[in-house]
């Protein structure tokens, strides 16, 4: 935490790419794994949200709270970029509700497991990963997505139950 | 479920990718460039002992950085073969003695093709000053034609 501040008041002092390096290299990686988990591995559309969230989150850093932790701030962010993003991309409006999960061909618990998550709904993909993988509750969660925590447990409790019928 | 992975690296060119987006949109002040032959000062390949070149930060002198450039084309006179090391070695007792004073940040013998044969970055409090060390250099002696610019920081 201190840390994070410190790295955002050093980019605000200076707003230089080396002050920018620092906060990037602690925050990408948490970030990008979220973003190929919300659109189910499309490492293009994946590096799209990193970058689109990551010149939002420059542009409204000056307006971070210490209060919260600068990575859900982030996760937050991403998120919502890539709700804007589904609202506004065509290929998105016809997204099938759950499609079958497609055949891994190993025993990779793990790997079956991201398959899966990837075929879940979009806002029950949404709350599954920033609750179950993510560990958010659900409170942060509504904030993050602009939903009501009644939403966001009963989008839960939708995604564990696709992934149960789904999984092996 | 908590088990899979929070982080995962991104291709490395996602950074400059956006990097060029914050900086494009001027969020971003890009860092500076060094321009090609200072890049190829710190690939300087020494020739002889004791030319002061990748030393530990030292005091330097007051005043401002210059780049001492060094020609060897047609007016230099090249040393008799078997002799080269002697005329390294002679100039890098006269950048010894400029280091020791904090009158050098670092320099040597450039290696290679095209006519620049040496470079020194040196340190100087105005440009009459930066030519008056810079004609020291025993280089000057075997006809060699020097450059010395500022270096805008």
């Amino acid at each position: 935490m201190t840390d994070d501040l410190a790295l955002v008041e050093r980019f605000l002092r200076t707003r230089g790419e080396d002050a920018f390096d620092a906060l990037y290299d602690a925050h990408t990686p948490a970030l990008y794994a979220l973003a190929m988990r919300l659109t189910g591995g499309d490492q293009s559309e994946a590096e799209d949200l990193v970058q689109e969230s990551w010149v939002r989150a420059v542009r409204a850093l000056s307006s971070f709270r210490a209060q919260s932790q600068l990575r859900s701030w982030l996760c937050g962010l991403l998120v919502n970029v890539r709700r804007v993003r589904i609202r506004t991309d065509w290929r998105m409006v016809d997204a099938p509700d759950l499609e079958p999960v497609a055949e891994t061909g190993g025993s990779d618990d793990a790997l079956d497991l991201e398959r899966a998550i990837g075929t879940l709904p979009e806002g029950a993909r949404d709350v599954f990963v920033l609750h179950d993988v993510y560990g958010y509750t659900h409170r942060e969660i509504a904030e993050m997505l602009g939903i009501v925590e009644g939403t966001s447990k009963s989008q839960l409790t939708r995604a564990r139950s696709l992934l149960r019928s789904s999984l092996p | 479920m908590m088990d899979l992975p929070r982080e995962r690296q991104p291709d490395p060119a996602l950074k400059k990718r956006v990097v060029s987006a914050l900086v494009t949109a001027g969020l971003v002040r890009r860092r500076r460039v060094w321009p090609v032959w200072v890049m190829a000062a710190a690939a300087v390949v020494v020739l002889g002992v004791g030319v002061s070149v990748l030393r530990p930060r030292h005091t330097l002198a007051p005043g401002r950085t210059y780049v001492l450039l060094l020609y060897q084309d047609s007016t230099y006179r090249m040393p008799p073969k078997g002799h080269s090391a002697e005329r390294v070695a002679e100039i890098a007792r006269w950048a010894d003695s400029l280091y020791a004073n904090g009158k050098l940040e670092r320099g040597g013998h450039l290696v290679g093709p095209g006519p620049i044969g040496g470079l020194f970055m040196i340190r100087a409090t105005s440009d009459s000053d930066a030519a008056r060390i810079a004609a020291t250099c025993p280089f000057t002696r075997y006809g060699g034609r020097q450059e010395v610019k500022r270096l805008e920081e």
